[in-house]
């Protein structure tokens, strides 16, 4: 195989077995602001139905 | 599987609510009796003015200010219309349509059911203020949906 320069090789020696896990706090932020507005909502709902009975 | 740690916490927290929604609803249902407003029972739709207890429809005093009140729905209307009752009174409407889908819904209180015809619809509400309630058909019934509705009365007996 031609060797070229400035182009990068893959590492055959060490191979990528495990990917690093990429960070998830915006997602999980994200994720638990929504969870808590459809929670908020779901009781808002709910207290507005047992209070009307 | 692979999960990340963060998407394990969002995964419990959704499953959580969910299972914590459901519990609430069950013993709402179940313990505490707020069903949703419908019923089993059937009637052939073409004999509701033969079938009891559609055969004489109106309000009927059964417990100490506790009514049942039982109504037919029609194009374009509610009969027996304008009832009136004492306030802090509580009514059992049981209601079915007489020819096509209606609507009963009072504004500003649980009362919203389909009237469907061959079915009896019933729903239980307690009017503690006293005032004119509109009840209006929320189903599109036909030409004159929009003046389908009639007026429950609750009549504060202590200012009279």
């Amino acid at each position: 195989m031609v060797v070229q320069p400035g182009i990068p090789q893959p590492d055959r020696q060490h191979p990528q077995t495990e990917r690093k896990d990429s960070s998830l706090k915006g997602t999980f932020a994200a994720v638990l602001l929504l969870g808590a507005f459809i929670v908020v909502c779901w009781f808002a709902v709910f207290s507005l139905f047992v209070s009307r009975g | 599987m692979h999960l990340h740690r963060y998407e394990k916490m969002w995964l419990m927290f959704g499953g959580g609510a969910l299972l914590l929604f459901v519990i609430i609803l069950t013993v709402n249902a179940y313990a505490m009796g707020n069903m949703p407003p419908s019923h089993m029972q059937m009637i052939e739709p073409s004999k509701v003015d033969e079938t009891p207890p559609f055969d004489k429809p109106g309000l009927r005093q059964i417990g100490e200010n506790e009514y049942e009140l039982v109504m037919t729905s029609f194009v374009f209307g509610y009969a027996p219309a304008n009832v009136e009752i004492p306030a802090g009174a509580t009514v059992h409407f049981i209601v079915t349509s007489k020819d096509v889908v209606h609507g009963f819904q009072i504004p500003g209180t649980n009362v919203n059911t389909m009237v469907l015809p061959g079915h009896i619809s019933r729903v239980t509400q307690t009017f503690a203020e006293p005032g004119e309630y509109l009840i209006l058909c929320n189903e599109y019934c036909g030409a004159g949906h929009h003046v389908m509705a009639t007026k429950l009365i609750v009549a504060d007996e202590g200012k009279e």
